[in-house]
């Protein structure tokens, strides 16, 4: 947020025909984001502490408070801790491969002269394609009796048996699932790093050229240092919204097989609104939040990717 | 777009030596191989899918159960498409569009506001402001469901394509709102003044001079609200229960598990429906987005 510090006095006779102060314009233009921002965040989060500090059933008229109760029997489930585990495998992992994936898309559709829009565009679309279409097509695309990868993997490959599913398997399900996930999701951080790219000046390439450097240590002295700021952001993003996915998991394997895919999100799904355990899976939610919220401070205190890098 | 061509630099090409130590001709040539083969790879590896989906959409349940490249002369039909007329899956596609459109336009409209108000205007605590923004989308939209149903219970929003709209705004507008207001950061205010001291309002100033030049950063906000809307499935399914107003997620997934069997090709029709629109935009808008997208920090 390095913004220089502005002062509004040499703005009066902008304002001279309101009876506001700026201050008062400035509010009224966020209004309606608290506003919003009350009905969807405050408000659910509120609500979700105060489930999480009561014994709720939903049978029952009074919910009587139990204090940190179930924050305590959070903690003493095994399923938490593994919950936990398979979720962080599951953000780090995604993210790896999204960043490696996503940089290298970025790259190659800044540098192609042919057909490059064509190719962006397909690219591009992966990432706005709905997420029930990518579950369907993966379970049809992986059937056992018909999908074209089973034939691929299975049949031509033997990657694993063709009599078998591979979303079925233990040891398979979570890497599809990361590599499912890269297919859509990559594309989030190649469009932040192309927009940087696109705006670096040719001159600055021209120069290194001149000086004789080759193309590593142009990317190294020129390039790198033009995306890093963007690429922190887009990283602390995907991280945040993988380690919340929950649609993507649930529709693909309802967190199966046994519990081989059940992150935090699916957990306190099956625990909130299928055991109907609504005092736990409340929280088991704050738990999440509070993780996440001092992994981003964390995140912003060793890199602080609010300074911007002048080039 | 800068392309990179190789020119005679004025030095003697061997007298450097490239990526691992190879001259500069050879290491330009092998870059240029990589490069496109690192273009079909990508090319192939997304646009596989949706032409699977294309072709198994395209043919009769024995031509999909035989895997093969192309629907055959007595394999090809149509009726997968023909069928979605007046069925129950062209009222969940008109949702989509209803919800998706409505969506759109009140996340251009409060981020637009917003932006310009945390860009150009000065109170207290406007960047704890956006950051705290950002943290809302820290808490994991499923724990979210059961507030929101009763909240929108109690507002009378259950069941209305309006209320999906107003969840949907809600969620897409942090990121929205950030990225506008870094946009307009980028635009000199010398040219909002300009206008101020020919006797324009402040009004007149955002309406006439900072909005045309936002263009990309709409763009960018619209297609990024056009993703999360036309992608959701949780909201929409907790939101509008009724078959009346199901957008195609929900109504999808019920297609799929009602009956038995699958019924595949008309899946694959309906999810070709559904992804020739994000084509159709990635290939007119790409500029633009990627315009609005060029933003240095948080």
């Amino acid at each position: 947020m390095a913004s220089e510090v502005k002062t509004g006095d040499q703005r009066g006779f902008s304002l001279s025909q309101l009876p506001l102060t700026e201050r008062h314009v400035g509010f009224l233009s966020i209004l309606p984001v608290i506003l919003l921002y009350l009905v969807i965040s405050i408000i659910p989060v509120g609500y979700a502490v105060y489930t999480s500090l009561h014994e709720v059933s939903l049978a029952a008229q009074t919910w009587p408070f139990v204090g940190l109760q179930n924050y305590v029997e959070v903690f003493q489930i095994d399923r938490f801790w593994d919950s936990l585990i398979r979720g962080v495998v599951f953000m780090v992992g995604s993210t790896i491969l999204q960043l490696i994936v996503g940089l290298w898309m970025a790259m190659t559709l800044n540098r192609i002269n042919r057909a490059q829009r064509l190719i962006t565009a397909v690219v591009f679309t992966s990432y706005l394609i709905p997420t029930i279409v990518v579950t369907l097509l993966a379970t049809f695309m992986l059937s056992p009796s018909f999908g074209v990868i089973q034939e691929l993997g299975a049949n031509l490959l033997g990657l694993w048996s063709p009599n078998d599913a591979p979303l079925g398997q233990r040891s398979l399900a979570m890497p599809l699932l990361i590599l499912i996930g890269t297919w859509k999701f990559s594309v989030f951080i190649t469009i932040f790093t192309l927009a940087q790219l696109r705006s670096i000046p040719s001159r600055f390439y021209e120069a290194a050229r001149v000086c004789g450097a080759n193309k590593w240590e142009m990317f190294r002295d020129v390039t790198l240092p033009r995306i890093q700021g963007v690429i922190l952001v887009a990283v602390l993003l995907r991280s945040i919204f993988m380690f919340n996915k929950f649609d993507l998991i649930w529709t693909l394997t309802q967190g199966g097989p046994g519990s081989a895919t059940t992150t935090l999100p699916v957990l306190a799904y099956i625990e909130g609104f299928q055991n109907f355990n609504l005092g736990l899976a409340n929280a088991l939610a704050v738990v999440m939040f509070v993780f996440l919220a001092i992994g981003g401070i964390a995140y912003f205190k060793a890199f602080n990717p609010s300074s911007e890098v002048e080039t | 777009m800068s392309t990179d061509t190789p020119d005679e630099s004025g030095l003697d090409p061997d007298s450097i030596r490239g990526i691992f130590g190879l001259d500069f001709r050879t290491a330009d040539t092998l870059y240029q191989l990589l490069l496109s083969l690192s273009a079909a790879f990508f090319f192939v590896l997304i646009m596989f899918p949706i032409y699977w989906m294309l072709q198994s959409s395209l043919k009769t349940r024995s031509g999909r159960e035989a895997v093969s490249w192309l629907p055959t002369g007595e394999t090809f039909t149509l009726e997968y498409y023909t069928d979605l007329i007046g069925s129950s899956v062209g009222t969940f596609i008109f949702n989509s569009v209803v919800v998706t459109l409505g969506t759109i336009v009140l996340v251009v409209i409060v981020s637009l506001i917003a932006g310009y108000g945390l860009a150009r205007l000065e109170f207290g605590h406007k960047e704890n402001f956006a950051r705290f923004l950002l943290f809302g989308y820290m808490f994991s939209p499923i724990v979210l469901g059961l507030p929101l149903y009763l909240i929108w219970r109690n507002l009378g929003l259950l069941g209305t394509r309006v209320g999906l709209i107003v969840a949907l705004t809600a969620i897409s507008m942090p990121f929205s709102v950030w990225l506008m207001w870094k946009y307009i950061q980028t635009i000199p205010e010398a040219m909002e003044e300009s206008a101020w001291v020919a006797g324009a309002s402040r009004w007149r100033g955002f309406r006439d001079v900072v909005i045309p030049q936002t263009q990309p950063a709409i763009i960018a906000s619209a297609l990024f609200a056009f993703a999360l809307a036309w992608n959701d499935y949780t909201f929409a399914s907790i939101l509008l229960p009724e078959q009346q107003q199901m957008t195609f997620a929900p109504g999808l997934l019920q297609l799929i598990n009602t009956g038995y069997g699958a019924p595949w090709g008309q899946v694959m029709a309906v999810s070709m429906l559904t992804t020739i629109p994000p084509l159709l935009f990635a290939y007119f808008l790409q500029s633009y987005l990627l315009k609005g997208f060029q933003i240095r920090s948080l």
